[in-house]
């Protein structure tokens, strides 16, 4: 018997080709292991006790083998025959509180919230795909965003698109701003992605559903795959959510448009205090994002899952965020769900990228690459969004 | 009390919105935009005569609009 690698049992692992009929001869000539098949043994034998189990149902075998029994056997796996793969068996466990890990992240080239999200290791830029962000506006002279494709529109009466609050160029900083900017990390997600922003919230922060639907109904008219919307509105638990929203996001789904919103910084978990999701992200066909810290646990303010409908569907960076802000200003580092949104929002350009996703498709991808989190779904859903 | 609302057309009324639109005038709606392809009206409208707007042929679901609010620029939670 090997000494086991850490982690593993020192057993092994033998995967089955398709046609594994045969598998226990095959053990046993190639190796001398002799294995029983389950199906024949009914499982009578107790696992420890054979020297090989060939799971009928899996294709799988698992064997003891010694040094000359494993080099025999991964040299059968280049021949003809049963033997498909071979590796160690592992240790599993149970899901235990996340460890604590360094909170220092070094933010030399790149902010935490990109390197949390696997941005700086990906070849897609999100070159070609169209992100609304609906918000305060931008500051259209950021130099960072300089020469970059943008196209922009105010929602809001005698307001221009030109961000005087400094929430949108956050926001947009974080899904499409750049890797490289002059100074400072990268910040950026999708940084070659067609920006487009509407500005549905004033200079003062506020809004209402009108100027926001008709943000949504702009961004599906000009084909953006993605609307990013760091909004919301506080509602009492049981409070059902708007039907018109719901009805307008999976129109926009049909038609290849996904509506990502914040799930809302109304908790307090601090003291106790877990608040559900905001409107709209409590719509069902709008994604809604939690905010997670640098180390990975659930930010204290963000929203979960309290009712059976309005779930938090994923999550992202949401505290400590540095990102753009208006001039003179220039650089800011805030906190809250909006935070997250744009940085599932760029995400999702990467994905609709690289994959040609779109509407349900890019919901389920985002969903399905999600690198899974050490805590309650109700609190993150998913998990951790994961550039491609 | 005048109030906004957003009123909400059926799937299989998309094709004669400005059908629905004359309905919801003349059911009292003021009429702020038409935003087809979202496929709501948004409008101002008295606050009794809500009820009649759902009675309009082609509207699906009325509600009254919500308004939303940031934190300040210097919060640190936004």
């Amino acid at each position: 018997m090997t000494s086991a690698q850490s982690g593993t049992t020192g057993r092994y692992l033998v995967l089955l080709e398709d046609d594994w009929s045969g598998a226990t001869r095959e053990l046993n000539r190639v190796a001398g292991i002799r294995a029983v098949d389950s199906a024949q043994a009914g499982l009578a034998q107790p696992l420890w006790e054979a020297e090989g189990l060939v799971l009928r149902e899996l294709g799988v075998a698992l064997v003891s083998a010694n040094p000359d029994q494993l080099t025999s056997l991964t040299a059968a796996v280049d021949q003809p025959g049963p033997i498909a793969l071979v590796e160690p068996e592992r240790y599993v466990q149970a899901i235990a509180a996340p460890t604590e890990k360094a909170t220092e992240v070094d933010e030399t080239t790149f902010t935490w919230g990109l390197q949390a999200v696997g941005a700086p290791h990906s070849a897609v830029t999100g070159a070609g795909v169209r992100v609304a962000v609906l918000d305060t506006g931008l500051d259209l002279t950021h130099p960072d965003l300089a020469g970059r494709t943008i196209t922009s529109k105010s929602f809001v009466e005698g307001e221009e698109v030109q961000d005087g609050h400094g929430h949108g160029t956050h926001c947009v900083g974080t899904s499409c701003g750049p890797r490289r900017p002059a100074s400072g990390p990268g910040y950026g997600v999708a940084y070659e992605a067609e920006i487009y922003a509407g500005k549905v919230l004033s200079n003062a922060g506020s809004g209402a559903d009108g100027g926001i639907l008709a943000g949504i109904a702009w961004a599906i008219q000009n084909g953006c795959r993605v609307v990013s919307m760091s909004l919301g509105a506080a509602v009492r638990p049981g409070q059902p959510y708007s039907r018109t929203y719901e009805r307008v996001a999976s129109r926009a789904l049909a038609r290849g448009t996904l509506i990502i919103a914040a799930a809302g910084n109304e908790s307090d978990r601090a003291h106790g205090g877990i608040a559900p999701v905001g409107h709209p992200a409590n719509c069902p066909s709008i994604l809604a994002v939690g905010a997670v810290d640098v180390r990975e646990k659930i930010a204290d303010f963000s929203s979960a899952t309290v009712d059976a409908v309005g779930a938090v569907d994923i999550v992202g960076p949401g505290v400590d965020v540095y990102s753009s802000w208006p001039l003179p200003t220039r650089y800011r580092r805030i906190s809250g769900t909006s935070m997250a949104t744009p940085h599932a929002a760029g995400i999702a350009a990467l994905i609709a990228q690289s994959t040609g996703a779109s509407g349900y498709e890019l919901w389920a991808r985002l969903a399905q690459t999600a690198r899974r989190l050490k805590l309650p779904s109700t609190d993150v859903g998913s998990g951790m969004v994961q550039a491609p | 009390m005048i109030v906004p609302v957003l009123v909400s057309v059926a799937d299989d009324r998309l094709g004669d919105l400005s059908v629905v639109v004359d309905g919801l005038r003349d059911a009292g709606l003021r009429v702020g935009e038409v935003l087809a392809a979202a496929g709501v009206v948004t409008g101002t409208v008295d606050s009794d005569r809500i009820s009649t707007l759902s009675t309009v042929p082609g509207v699906a679901d009325v509600e009254p609009q919500q308004s939303f609010g940031l934190a300040p620029p210097d919060s640190p939670v936004q």
